[in-house]
C-alpha cells in the first residue's frame, strides 16, 4: 500500500512534466514538428537602432585619410598599387561613390544602423550613412550578389566545445555569425584601400549588457582576400544601442 | 524503490531541460562552475587597429575617440612625455585596460581548487610589463575603498552566455592611452567581455571614469591563438636616473595653453584644430556636424581651462566608511590601519605593546581601543603623532589613558619626569608614552590641549629612532610641510611609512601656513618619502604608505601626488612672476585638471584654500627655478 501511494505520487509529479515537455517540444519544433525558426532561436535581441562608437583607428574612420595612409592594413603589393591610384573624382564620375560602403568597409564607418527581422529567417540591417541595406539569410541566400553588400549567410554560432569531458558548464548563448561573399569590389578604407570580388567577410555579432541599462554590440570581422591582403584582416567594431530614433540621418554615399 | 527514484529524477530533469529551452535567456554560470568557454592557452594580439598607439606611441594631442571631460583634456595637454625619464616613472606597469592592448604574448590559464576542482580564478599573464591579472571566479567580494590599488586592479568574473564578464576596481592612476597623456584615474572601473570565436578571442573593454571621462569608453582587442608556447614572457625593468643633477622637484609638464606640439596633430593630417579635443562627440557620427559649427575662438579655448567656472569637486568615492565603526585593514606583517575616526590610524602590535601612530578625531576612541585590543592583548605603549592637527591627535587622551608604558615603572628616567612636577603632561605611569616632534607639543599647548593629550616625549632633530616589537621605527621630521612639526613614521622591517597629512589619496594637501607649513616643504616631504620607497615589481608594491585619508598606497600614488603639487606650484609661480594677485591666480583655475579628483568647494579644506596656501607660501619664499 505504501509502495502504491509512492508510485501514485511519483506519477503525479512526473506526468505534468512529460505533458509540458510534449507541449513545448511541439511549439519549438520537436519530433514531428518544425525546428525553431532562427528568430525564435535567437540567443539575444539584435533589433533596434545602434550607433557606432568610433574609439579605435579614430582618425582613419572619422575622416578620409590621405592617399598612402594605409597603416596597419596588411596590403599586398597589388593592393598598394591600386590604392596609390585612388582618385575619388574618378569614382564620382563613374557613379561609384559607394565603394567604401560595401559590406567589408561599411561597419567601420561612423553610422547608425537599424536591425530588424524581415521574416523568421532574414535579418535586415540598414545604415543611415550611405543608405545601405544588408540582408542576413539564415536559410538559402536570395539573389546572386555582385552588389556592394554581396550575399550574407547567417547562423547562430554556439561556443565551440573544446571543454568536452571537463565536466559542468554546457555551452550557452552564442554569436551571430555572418559570412558574406560575392561582394562588388570596394574599399576597406575610404582612401581607396581595395578588396576584391573574391573577398570573404566573416563577422561575429555579440551583444553585451552593461551597467546602467546600456547594450553594446561588438562586431568582430575577418576579411580574407589573398589578392589584396597578405594576411586576414581582423578588426572589431563597437555599437551602442539607442532607445529612440533620434540621430538617424540618411545620407548618400560620399567618395571623399 | 530504485526505479521510482530514477523516474522522479528523470521527470525533474526533463522538466528542467524543458524550461531551460523556453526563452532566449542568457544563462549565468554558478560560482566555481567549469567555464562555458575555454580561454586557456597562448594568445597573440592582432594589431590591425590603433597600431600607432600600440607601437611607437600615440601622437600628442590626438585625443579623438576619447570622451574626455575638461579635466581629462587639460591633464593630457599638460602631460610632457619626458616625465617618464623621472626614475620613479620608468618602470610603471600598464593599467588593466591598456594591458589588454599591449604588444607581446599573452597566456591564460585556470586555477582550480585541488580537491573539488572548482574554478577559483582565471589568470592572464601579459609579457609586456609582466602584467599578471587574476580574475577571481569564486564570487569573493571586492575590497573596501581603503584597500590598496594596483595597476591591474581587483577583478572578479562570471560566465554569462558565451562570454566571460569581468569587473575590475581598485586600479591606480595611469594612462588610458599610451604615450600622450590621456589619463585614467584611480576611481575608474573596468567591465570586460571575453568571447572566443574558434581560434580568435575578442576582449571588449568598457572603462567608466567619473574623474576624467564624460561617459564610458568602449574598445575591443583581438587575439589569435598560438599553438605552441612562444617562450617569451619576461620584461625586466629597473630604473635609474637619466639626467644627473636634475632637481627632485622638477616634473616635466606644460603650462595650460603652452603645449608647443598641441597643434601639430591637426595640422599634419589637415584636420580641424578642434577635431580631437571635443571629447565625447568625437566618438559619434555627429562629429562632422559639430566640427562645422566650431569657431576658431572655441577651438583655441580648448587648450586652457574655461574661464569663469567654479572649481569642479571630487568625483571619487568617499573612502571613509562613516558607519560609526572602526575598520581594520592589515597593511603588512604586524602593522594595521584603522579607518573610521577621521584621519587613518596605524597600529603595530607585538610582545612589547602596541605602537600607535595618530589617534584620529577622538569621536570613536572607545571603538578604536576595542579594535586595537582585538589585535593584541598587550597595552598601548607608544603613541606617535604625525602632526598636531585634531584629526590626528583627537584620540590622544582616550587612547593614552587606555595604554600604559611598562618600561617606566622602576625606571631611572622616570625620576626625571615625575608626575605632577610640570602639570603639562599626563601621568607616564598610567598611560601610553606619546612621541612627536617638539613643535607638536608647542602647538598643542598653545592651543590649550589637555595635558593628557599632549606628547611628552619629543624630539628636536631630524630623526628619532626606536626599536620596538622587532622592528626599527624611525620618525623623520619634515619641517615646513603641512605644519612645522610633521613627522613621517617609518616601520623599516614591515616597510610601511605613515605619512600623516603630507599625503592623502582624496584631497589636496593641507598646507597650514599659519602653523609653519609651506608648499616647498610639502614637496620636499613627498620627495623624502620617495627617497625611502622601493617598489616590488614594475613600479608598484614594495613599500606601503599609509595616508592621512584614503587608501593604503605605494610609491606610485605618492609620486603622482608629488607631481600634482609640483605642477600646481609651477603654475602659481608663473602667475606670481607675471604679477598676478591672489584673486587672479584663483580665477586662472590652476588646479582644473585635478579638481575632479581632489577638489572640494565646501568642508574643512577647499580647493581655494589650497591655492591660497600655495600662493601665500610662494609669496613668502619663492620657489627656486
Amino acid at each position: 500500500m505504501k509502495l502504491g501511494l509512492t508510485r501514485a505520487a511519483v506519477l503525479l509529479a512526473i506526468l505534468p512534466a512529460f505533458a509540458f515537455n510534449v507541449l513545448v517540444h511541439a511549439q519549438r519544433g520537436g519530433r514531428g514538428g518544425p525546428p525553431p525558426t532562427p528568430r525564435a532561436a535567437a540567443p539575444f535581441d539584435l533589433s533596434g537602432q545602434w550607433v557606432s562608437l568610433i574609439t579605435e583607428d579614430w582618425r582613419h574612420r572619422q575622416f578620409t585619410p590621405s592617399k598612402g595612409d594605409y597603416a596597419p592594413l596588411p596590403l599586398s603589393p597589388a593592393a598598394r598599387k591600386l590604392a596609390d591610384g585612388w582618385d575619388p573624382a574618378k569614382d564620382e564620375a563613374a557613379g561609384e561613390q559607394c565603394k567604401a560602403y560595401g559590406a567589408a568597409g561599411l561597419m567601420r564607418l561612423p553610422i547608425r544602423m537599424r536591425v530588424a527581422w524581415q521574416d523568421d529567417t532574414t535579418l535586415k540591417l540598414e545604415t543611415d550613412a550611405g543608405t545601405q541595406t544588408r540582408m542576413f539569410y539564415f536559410g538559402a541566400p536570395q539573389g546572386n550578389g555582385g552588389d556592394w553588400q554581396g550575399l550574407s549567410a547567417a547562423r547562430w554560432d554556439a561556443p565551440q566545445a573544446p571543454f568536452a569531458g571537463r565536466g559542468g558548464g554546457s555551452p550557452s548563448g552564442g554569436s551571430l555569425k555572418v559570412v558574406t561573399t560575392r561582394m562588388k569590389p570596394g574599399y576597406l578604407r575610404k582612401n581607396g584601400v581595395p578588396y576584391g570580388e573574391n573577398a570573404v567577410l566573416t563577422e561575429y555579432f555579440d551583444r553585451f549588457d552593461v551597467a546602467g541599462g546600456d547594450a553594446l554590440l561588438v562586431v568582430t570581422s575577418e576579411v580574407v582576400d589573398p589578392e589584396h591582403l597578405a594576411t586576414p584582416y581582423w578588426t572589431s567594431q563597437q555599437f551602442k544601442r539607442e532607445t529612440g530614433t533620434a540621430g538617424w540621418n540618411p545620407t548618400p554615399c560620399a567618395a571623399r | 524503490m530504485k526505479s521510482v527514484r530514477g523516474l522522479v529524477c528523470a521527470g525533474l530533469a526533463l522538466l528542467c531541460v524543458t524550461l531551460r529551452g523556453q526563452a532566449p535567456q542568457i544563462p549565468t554560470a554558478t560560482p566555481g562552475q567549469a567555464p562555458a568557454v575555454d580561454l586557456g592557452g597562448y594568445w597573440a594580439p592582432v594589431l590591425h587597429e590603433d597600431l600607432m598607439e600600440r607601437g611607437a606611441g600615440s601622437e600628442l594631442a590626438d585625443y579623438g575617440g576619447f570622451p574626455l571631460n575638461e579635466a581629462g583634456r587639460l591633464w593630457a595637454l599638460s602631460y610632457d612625455p619626458s616625465r617618464v625619464t623621472l626614475r620613479h616613472h620608468q618602470c610603471e606597469a600598464y593599467l588593466a585596460p591598456y594591458q589588454m592592448r599591449a604588444l607581446g604574448n599573452f597566456r591564460i590559464w585556470e586555477e582550480r581548487e585541488e580537491h573539488t576542482q572548482r574554478l577559483v580564478a582565471i589568470h592572464i599573464w601579459a609579457q609586456t610589463t609582466e602584467g599578471h591579472r587574476v580574475i577571481w571566479m569564486d564570487r569573493r567580494p571586492h575590497p573596501p575603498a581603503w584597500a590598496p590599488h594596483t595597476f591591474r586592479g581587483f577583478s572578479t568574473g562570471q560566465f554569462v552566455g558565451n562570454a566571460l564578464v569581468v569587473r575590475t576596481t581598485h586600479m591606480k592612476n595611469g594612462a588610458l592611452r599610451r604615450g600622450n597623456g590621456v589619463p585614467q584615474s584611480d576611481q575608474a572601473t573596468l567591465t570586460e567581455f571575453f568571447v572566443r570565436h574558434g581560434e580568435h578571442l575578442t576582449n571588449t573593454t568598457v572603462v567608466a571614469d567619473p574623474v576624467f571621462l564624460a561617459e564610458p569608453i568602449v574598445r575591443s582587442n583581438d587575439f589569435y591563438r598560438q599553438p605552441v608556447d612562444p617562450g617569451s614572457w619576461l620584461y625586466a625593468c629597473d630604473d635609474g636616473e637619466q639626467i644627473l643633477d636634475r632637481p627632485k622637484d622638477d616634473v616635466p609638464h606644460y603650462a595650460f595653453g603652452k603645449q608647443p606640439y598641441a597643434r601639430e596633430f591637426a595640422a599634419r593630417y589637415k584636420l580641424p584644430l578642434a577635431s580631437s579635443l571635443l571629447g565625447g562627440v568625437t566618438m559619434y557620427p555627429e562629429l562632422a556636424a559639430r566640427l562645422r559649427t566650431v569657431t576658431d575662438a572655441e577651438a583655441n579655448a580648448l587648450f586652457a581651462p574655461a574661464r569663469g567656472r567654479a572649481p569642479e569637486t571630487s568625483k571619487g568615492v568617499d573612502p571613509e566608511p562613516r558607519d560609526g565603526n572602526i575598520h581594520i585593514w592589515p597593511v603588512r606583517d604586524n602593522v594595521y590601519m584603522l579607518v573610521g575616526d577621521g584621519g587613518n590610524i596605524v597600529v603595530q602590535t607585538g610582545d612589547q605593546g602596541a605602537f600607535v601612530v595618530d589617534t584620529g578625531e577622538g569621536k570613536l576612541s572607545e571603538k578604536v581601543v576595542a579594535a586595537i585590543r582585538s589585535l593584541t592583548s598587550r597595552p598601548i605603549q607608544f603613541i606617535a603623532n604625525t602632526n598636531f592637527r585634531p584629526e590626528h591627535t583627537g584620540g590622544n587622551a582616550a587612547l593614552g589613558a587606555a595604554g600604559q608604558d611598562p618600561s617606566l615603572p622602576g625606571s631611572f628616567f622616570l625620576l626625571q619626569s615625575p608626575r605632577g612636577v610640570t602639570g603639562f603632561f599626563g601621568d607616564p605611569l598610567t598611560q601610553a608614552t606619546m612621541l612627536a616632534h617638539a613643535n607638536v607639543q608647542v602647538r598643542m599647548q598653545a592651543a590649550g590641549a589637555p595635558a593628557a593629550a599632549v606628547p611628552a616625549d619629543t624630539y628636536l632633530e631630524d630623526r628619532r629612532r626606536k626599536f620596538h616589537n622587532g622592528d626599527a621605527i624611525e620618525l623623520f621630521h619634515q619641517p615646513k610641510a603641512v605644519t612645522d612639526g610633521d613627522s613621517l613614521v617609518y616601520f623599516r622591517r614591515a616597510d610601511v611609512i605613515v605619512a600623516g597629512d603630507i599625503f592623502t589619496t582624496t584631497q589636496y594637501p593641507v598646507i597650514d601656513v599659519k602653523n609653519g607649513g609651506s608648499v616647498q616643504g610639502l614637496i620636499l616631504a613627498l620627495n623624502n618619502i620617495l627617497d625611502k620607497t622601493v617598489y616590488r615589481h614594475q613600479g608598484e608594491g614594495g613599500t606601503y604608505i599609509v595616508p592621512a585619508h584614503g587608501y593604503v598606497a605605494d610609491e606610485h600614488e605618492v609620486l603622482e601626488y608629488r607631481d600634482m603639487v609640483v605642477i600646481v606650484r609651477d603654475r602659481v609661480t608663473t602667475l606670481i612672476d607675471a604679477g598676478a594677485t591672489l584673486p587672479q591666480v584663483k580665477a586662472a583655475r590652476v588646479t582644473a585638471d585635478y579638481d575632479t579628483q581632489f577638489g572640494a568647494n565646501t568642508g574643512a579644506w577647499t580647493t581655494e584654500m589650497f591655492v591660497e596656501a600655495v600662493y601665500t607660501s610662494l609669496k613668502a619664499a619663492p620657489a627656486k627655478r
